[in-house]
C-alpha cells in the first residue's frame, strides 16, 4: 500500500482541495452576512480565517481515512477512529482558532456565551465535509490504479497470447534437414555448407520475432522463401515453390512467421504424401487498407490422412484475433485436390 | 558370420537413402538388395524379395512404416529410422529390433545391426514384428484401415468402415468400398476405433453408430441391428448395454 499522501503524489488534488476550502468558506462568510448576524470584516477574519484553517488541518484526515478503511475494518471502529481523530482536531483547530481570534482583535471574545457549543459543532460538520472530500479521493485513487492494472493486465495477457500462438519451427523439420545435411557432407559438401547456413538463417529469423511482432512482406517471403529452399533440398523436384508477388507489396506490413505453418502444412498435405511434383503457389496483392495473401496447393485427394484443421491454421487464427481482433481474415478453400488459404491483413493500423 | 543380411532400405527421401546406404556399403554384415521410395512399393519388394532386415522410415507417402508392416506376409527384422522419437514406444510394441533417430551416426547405425545380428542367433531369422500388437496405443485412435487383397492394398478412411464381423483368425471389414480381410483381433480394432463412433454389439460384431438405422427385439430378450442396407446383425446382452451407452437411450 502506498501511504504517501495523494496530495503530494498528485498536485492537482492538492489545488482541487484548496479550491473546495474557499469555496466553502466563502459560502459560508456569504450566508452569515446576508443573514445579518454581523458585519462584513467580522465574518471575513472570523469565519473565513476559521474555515480555512480547518481545510489546513484536515488535510491530515486523509491519515484516518487511509488506516481505517472501510473494507478492513468493521464500521463501529471505523466510527469510533473518526469521532477520536475528530475530536482532536475540532479541538487543536478550536485553540488555534481562538489564538488567532486574539491576535486579530482581542476584544472580541467573551461576547459569546455559546461560543465553545458553536465551534464544537462546526468544527464536527467541517470534520464531515473533509472525511467526505477524502473518501471520494481515496475512491477514485483506488479505482484509477484498478483501471491502470487491469490495462496493464490486459496488456500482458495479450502478450503471452500471442507468445503461445507464434509459430516455431517444427522440431522434426529441423531433424530431418540435419539427416539431409550428415548425408550430404559425404556427397556434395558445399550442398551441405549452403543448407547449415539457410537453416541458421531461418532459425534466426524465427528467433529473432520475439523482438517484433511485426515485418514487412519483403521479410516474411524471403524467410519462407529459405524454408522452402531448405525442404527442396529434402524433397527435390517433388517440390516446386512458385512466387507471384507484387512489387508494391514488398513494403506491406504481415505478423511475422504467419506464413510458415501454411507452407508447412502444404508441405504435409501435398508434398509429402505425392510421389508426383506439387505446385506450392504464392499470391501477394495489395491496396491501401490490407493486403491479401493466397497460398495454394495442389493434393491427392486419394491420400486419406486428412484430420481437419490443424493446430497450425487455428494458431493463427487466434494470432488474427489477438491483433486484429478479427478471426475471419484467415479463409480456407478445400476443393479435393486443391488447398487454398486466404490470409487478409489490414493495413495503415 | 558366412552369410550375409539381405537387407531392403524403405525411405522416401533420397538423401537420407544415400547417407544410410554409404554408412552401411563398408559393413560387412550387410548385403543390400532393394531400395523403395514408398510404403506400397516396400510392401511389394519385401513380400517378394523376402529380405531378412528392413530399415523402415515411419513417415512415408501413401502409407506409414506401421500400416506397412501389417501387410507384411515375410516378417523380416525391422530397423526404425524416423526423425519423430514420439513412435519409438509404439516400434517396441511392435517388436522391432531397434529405433534409429535422425540424424545418426554410423557407429549408432552399426550398433543396431549388431542388435539385430544377436537376435537372429537367439530366435531364427523370421521375427515376429507386428504379430503381438493387439493392444492399440491408448489415448489414440486409427484414421485409416489399411488392407491388403492379393496384389492389390486397399486404404480407406475410417469413416468409411460400416462394420466389423469376425472370423476365426481374421476380421472381415466392411466398408462403403468393398469388405476385406485382415489378420487382426476384434479386440484391437475395439480398441482401434472411436468407441464414440464404433461400438461392440456382439462377440463376432463392431459397428458403425451411424450405419445403424433402428434396433429391433425380436425375442424376449435378444435384439438385432438393422443397419441402412437392412443388413441385420446379432446384438448380444453385453452388446445392448454398450449401444444404450453409446445411443443414450
Amino acid at each position: 500500500m502506498d501511504f504517501r499522501h495523494p496530495f503530494i503524489k498528485t498536485p492537482r488534488l492538492a489545488i482541487t482541495y484548496i479550491a473546495f476550502w474557499l469555496v466553502l468558506a466563502a459560502v459560508l462568510v456569504l450566508v452569515v452576512v446576508s443573514v445579518g448576524e454581523t458585519d462584513f470584516l467580522t465574518a471575513l477574519t472570523d469565519r473565513f480565517a476559521n474555515v480555512i484553517l480547518f481545510g489546513f488541518l484536515g488535510v491530515a484526515i486523509w491519515y484516518v481515512i487511509k488506516f481505517s478503511t472501510l473494507e478492513d475494518n468493521s464500521i463501529g471502529r471505523v466510527i469510533l477512529a473518526h469521532v477520536i481523530a475528530a475530536t482532536i482536531i475540532v479541538l487543536i483547530w478550536l485553540y488555534i482558532g481562538t489564538v488567532i481570534a486574539k491576535l486579530i482583535d482581542p476584544s472580541q471574545l467573551e461576547e459569546e456565551n455559546n461560543y465553545l457549543f458553536t465551534g464544537l459543532y462546526n468544527g464536527y460538520l467541517l470534520y464531515t465535509f473533509n472525511v467526505a472530500f477524502f473518501y471520494a479521493v481515496n475512491y477514485y485513487l483506488a479505482f484509477k490504479e484498478k483501471t491502470k492494472n487491469e490495462t496493464k493486465l490486459k496488456a500482458l495477457v495479450k502478450e503471452a497470447e500471442l507468445h503461445a500462438l507464434k509459430s516455431q519451427i517444427n522440431p522434426h523439420f529441423l531433424f530431418n534437414s540435419l539427416n539431409s545435411i550428415s548425408s550430404l557432407t559425404m556427397t556434395d559438401p558445399g550442398k551441405a555448407q549452403e543448407m547449415v547456413i539457410n537453416l541458421s538463417q531461418l532459425m534466426r529469423y524465427s528467433l529473432k520475432h520475439d523482438q517484433s511482432e511485426k515485418v514487412t512482406v519483403q521479410q516474411e517471403i524471403d524467410n519462407n522463401k529459405l524454408y522452402l529452399k531448405i525442404e527442396k533440398v529434402r524433397f527435390g523436384k517433388k517440390l516446386n515453390p512458385v512466387f507471384a508477388v507484387e512489387e508494391s507489396c514488398l513494403k506491406a506490413e504481415i505478423p511475422n512467421m504467419i506464413l510458415q505453418p501454411l507452407y508447412e502444412n502444404a508441405i504435409k498435405y501435398g508434398v509429402y504424401e505425392a510421389t508426383e511434383t506439387i505446385d506450392v503457389i504464392t499470391h501477394c496483392t495489395c491496396d491501401n487498407d490490407k493486403l491479401v495473401v493466397t497460398i495454394s496447393n495442389t493434393y491427392d485427394k486419394d491420400v486419406l490422412s486428412k484430420k481437419g484443421e490443424g493446430i497450425g491454421l487455428r494458431n493463427i487464427r487466434d494470432r488474427l484475433q489477438v491483433i486484429y481482433g478479427n478471426p475471419h481474415l484467415l479463409k480456407i478453400q478445400d476443393n479435393q485436390n486443391e488447398f487454398t488459404v486466404t490470409l487478409t491483413i489490414p493495413q495503415n493500423l | 558370420m558366412t552369410e550375409k543380411l539381405r537387407t531392403i532400405i524403405v525411405e522416401d527421401e533420397e538423401l537420407a537413402r544415400n547417407l544410410m546406404k554409404s554408412f552401411l556399403a563398408d559393413n560387412e554384415a550387410i548385403e543390400l538388395i532393394a531400395e523403395c521410395e514408398n510404403g506400397f512399393e516396400g510392401v511389394k519388394q519385401i513380400n517378394d524379395l523376402k529380405p531378412d532386415l528392413v530399415f523402415l522410415d515411419i513417415q512415408m507417402p501413401k502409407i506409414t512404416g506401421f500400416e506397412l508392416l501389417e501387410l507384411l506376409e515375410h516378417k523380416p527384422q525391422i530397423i526404425f529410422a524416423t526423425a519423430y522419437d514420439q513412435y519409438a514406444l509404439k516400434a517396441f510394441d511392435y517388436n522391432a529390433a531397434d529405433y534409429l533417430l535422425k540424424p545418426y551416426s554410423k557407429d549408432r547405425l552399426d550398433e543396431a545391426i549388431q542388435k539385430v545380428l544377436e537376435r537372429i542367433q537367439t530366435e531364427g531369422k523370421e521375427s515376429d514384428v507386428a504379430e503381438k500388437v493387439s493392444d492399440f496405443p491408448k489415448d489414440e485412435y486409427l484414421d485409416r484401415v489399411v488392407v491388403k487383397d492379393r496384389h492389390k492394398i486397399h486404404i480407406a478412411p475410417v469413416d468409411a468402415v460400416r462394420y466389423i464381423e469376425s472370423m476365426d483368425d481374421y476380421v472381415m471389414i466392411y466398408t462403403t468400398e468393398g469388405r476385406w480381410m485382415k489378420q487382426k483381433t476384434m479386440k484391437y480394432f475395439e480398441n482401434a476405433l472411436n468407441p464414440k463412433n464404433f461400438v461392440r454389439i456382439h462377440r463376432s460384431y463392431i459397428v458403425k453408430v451411424d450405419e445403424i438405422e433402428e434396433i429391433q427385439q425380436y425375442e424376449k430378450e435378444s435384439y438385432i441391428v438393422i443397419l441402412h442396407d437392412k443388413t441385420k446383425l446379432k446384438v448380444s446382452k453385453t452388446g445392448y448395454k454398450n449401444l444404450k451407452g453409446v445411443l443414450n437411450f
